[in-house]
């Protein structure tokens, strides 16, 4: 419509676009057709192949937050809007990551430990980081003027990513643990390792497709948004 | 922290600044020498006062830089050298006349505070009005502190945004007065405004902006009358 | 140092004069108290002294976000905090100077609410009191460093008084958790444990470290 982009995280967000999506329809056939033939688990049931969603999701918002943080310390060292827009595509991408990690995690716990919320370590600071970027977004809506709204975001990210080892240490020293343990040391039962392998690699690519279809159409905003401006520009001028 | 060697003037050199998507300058050069007043004249969104918050280190270019020759690398410490007055008053409505200027000296590490802004307040008529709070002053006199607070470490160069706002005839005249002698002390002057006339008593080279460029520069002193006509020209241009 | 300084004690004359941050968080803390109190089967007394410690960090959350939404306003008033960005050297330092007097601020009010608590539970800490202002004292450090960056963020945004609890609850949590710890120790008679004591201390720093390496890029345009 425009023609390419001209920033290189943009250029590289829409050329993996198709590739991401041709991957991520094949890996989604596989991964639910493979789920679906999984062995239902002896104790927990049925409800037990959350487990091929649930971490997954987890996986992804982290990654998403971690890309927020460091995206908005190189905006501020580069003062690129390319970075910035790759810091706010991560946090939207990683708040719906985390958003399906915070409804999946109840379910689960309501299948296997018999109460929706256990106030567990892993699932409370997932919620807390949720808090945490969902305000990274308000500040957003709430600030005005773009360069000033990139400026701000970019130091509440890097806030936001200090303060997850210290929640972890934190939400540590209040409670232990009620994860189940097989997970923490990696040995899934027989039979789970493939499904769970096929969860991270869908969902990975999920946020991949989705991550690149945001920054795209932030470019194409900004894009627009500068030509809009322009026009007021010469308009004002005239 | 007393300032080290004074640079031998504040230069920006081809600076660029865009808000959002929108260029408020678009490579300004323009250069401070001790002992010269730049008039920086213009129409309204010309980027006067940008320019201005670019060479007070306020505004970060978007390209181009700011440089000040001779004073220490860093540009941090070199914001010592340079005062800017702009359209706000930085001013403290709960503090006193006085304690706005002892702080403003405390901040800028000057030897003695108190002494300082003692000396400022007689300077600009202010000593018996010294002990009440700013926020009960009038425009006019809340921009004779502001003038005094904006020059409380005598830096080398003294940046004024429409200085003479608010001002009556008689301190309007003693600021036209005090850039004088400021000049005199080899000190580097830079005033944006309208006033065409005021403009012309008091400096001895025009930058005329326009659009975010440098439209005109009138090295020398000129009538009001020439002035104008330079404006219209660019502004028809 | 002089722009800390400066700094410093110009916001804590500005706090003499007007007294509207102590006395409005002060009142804010006695309001949170008697809500407790009726919120608590049992109220605010012997029978919950296990809530204390608790009750006395989340009054103090909440208390702060009231002082840290005023300390920005006279910097807004008239463009002050563009004065503050002309200084020479470091900028952290304005930062530092102004969570320096929120800190002090913060923990005059808590000293008084801590004294309530006390008080209202029926616990005597004697020799302990020391231990419980220096608790006080690294808990509120990291509250007061962040949040005075997260004020500067907020107060310049649409809906500021809104955004900034958003912004700053999640990031006090776990000054909340270490705190409340080491808080029901003491209160109980024992030492608080040395994993909270060290978690403050480590929360202190990195806050710091952040609020005082970034207001640079908070201040310039």
């Amino acid at each position: 419509m425009q023609g390419p982009p001209a920033d290189p995280i943009a250029r590289a967000a829409r050329r993996a676009l198709p590739a991401t999506g041709i991957v991520l329809a094949g890996l989604t056939v596989v991964y639910a057709w493979v789920v679906w033939n999984a062995p239902p688990d002896r104790v927990q049931g049925v409800i037990q192949k959350i487990l091929y969603v649930h971490p997954p999701l987890a996986f992804a918002a982290y990654l998403g937050f971690l890309i927020t943080g460091v995206a908005g310390a190189l905006y501020l060292v580069r003062r690129d809007d390319a970075y910035d827009r790759l810091a706010s595509a991560a946090a939207e991408v990683g708040v719906l990551f985390a958003t399906l990690m915070l409804i999946t995690g109840p379910i689960w716990a309501r299948g296997t430990w018999g109460r929706w919320w256990s106030w567990d370590l892993r699932l409370t600071l997932t919620l807390l980081l949720w808090f945490v970027y969902v305000a990274y977004l308000l500040l957003r809506t709430f600030t005005e003027g773009s360069e000033r709204i990139a400026r701000f975001a970019a130091v509440y990210g890097i806030a936001g990513l200090a303060v997850i080892p210290l929640n972890y240490f934190a939400v540590q020293l209040s409670q232990g643990s009620i994860h189940p343990e097989n997970l923490e040391r990696g040995s899934l039962g027989p039979g789970m390792g493939l499904p769970f392998l096929l969860g991270v690699l869908t969902t990975l690519t999920a946020f991949l497709f989705l991550l690149a279809l945001r920054v795209d159409v932030g470019e194409l905003r900004a894009r627009a948004r500068a030509r809009l401006e322009r026009a007021w520009a010469r308009g004002e001028a005239a | 922290m007393s300032p080290t060697a004074r640079p031998s003037a504040l230069r920006a050199v081809r600076v660029e600044k865009r808000f959002g998507h929108v260029p408020a300058l678009r490579g300004v050069d323009l250069e401070l020498r001790p002992g010269a007043l730049v008039a920086i004249l213009g129409p309204n969104g010309a980027g006067k006062t940008t320019v201005l918050r670019v060479l007070a280190g306020l505004v970060r270019p978007s390209a181009g830089r700011v440089e000040f020759p001779g004073a220490p690398r860093d540009r941090r410490l070199a914001r010592a050298h340079v005062g800017y007055v702009g359209h706000a008053t930085f001013l403290y409505p709960a503090l006193t006349a006085r304690e706005n200027l002892v702080f403003a000296a405390r901040l800028h590490g000057v030897a003695d505070p108190a002494r300082r802004a003692g000396e400022l307040l007689v300077e600009e008529g202010l000593e018996a009005v010294a002990d009440r709070p700013a926020g009960t002053f009038s425009r006019g006199m809340a921009q004779r502190l502001a003038l005094a607070r904006g020059r409380v470490h005598d830096p080398a160069f003294l940046l004024l945004d429409e200085p003479w706002s608010g001002l009556d005839p008689r301190w309007a005249a003693r600021l036209g007065e005090r850039l004088a002698e400021l000049r005199q002390a080899g000190r580097g002057l830079a005033v944006v405004t309208h006033d065409v006339g005021r403009a012309a008593e008091v400096a001895d080279s025009f930058v005329l902006l326009s659009g975010g460029r440098v439209a005109a520069t009138l090295p020398g002193p000129s009538e009001p009358e020439a002035l104008e006509a330079v404006l219209r020209e660019s502004a028809a241009a | 140092m002089n722009v800390f300084r400066a700094i410093l004690w110009k916001d804590l004359l500005t706090e003499w004069r007007r007294r509207e941050r102590v006395l409005s968080m002060l009142v804010f803390t006695l309001l949170l108290v008697v809500i407790f109190h009726f919120a608590l089967p049992g109220g605010a007394g012997p029978a919950n002294r296990a809530a204390a410690p608790g009750l006395l960090w989340a009054a103090t959350l909440f208390a702060s976000i009231l002082g840290l939404g005023r300390s920005l306003s006279p910097e807004l008033e008239n463009d002050a905090l563009s004065g503050l960005a002309l200084v020479p050297g470091d900028r952290g330092y304005v930062l530092l100077g102004k969570a320096t007097a929120t800190w002090l601020i913060l923990l005059a009010v808590e000293g008084v609410l801590a004294g309530l608590f006390l008080a209202l539970f029926e616990i005597s800490i004697g020799a302990r009191a020391g231990a419980l202002l220096a608790v006080l004292g690294l808990g509120t450090g990291g509250i007061a460093s962040i949040g005075t960056l997260l004020a500067s963020l907020s107060s310049r945004s649409r809906f500021g008084e809104v955004l900034l609890p958003l912004l700053l609850f999640p990031l006090l949590v776990p000054i909340l958790i270490a705190a409340a710890d080491a808080t029901a120790a003491i209160l109980a008679g024992d030492p608080p444990s040395s994993g909270s004591v060290r978690l403050l201390v480590v929360i202190d720093v990195v806050y710091l470290v952040v609020s005082f390496v970034s207001f640079e890029y908070v201040l310039e345009e």
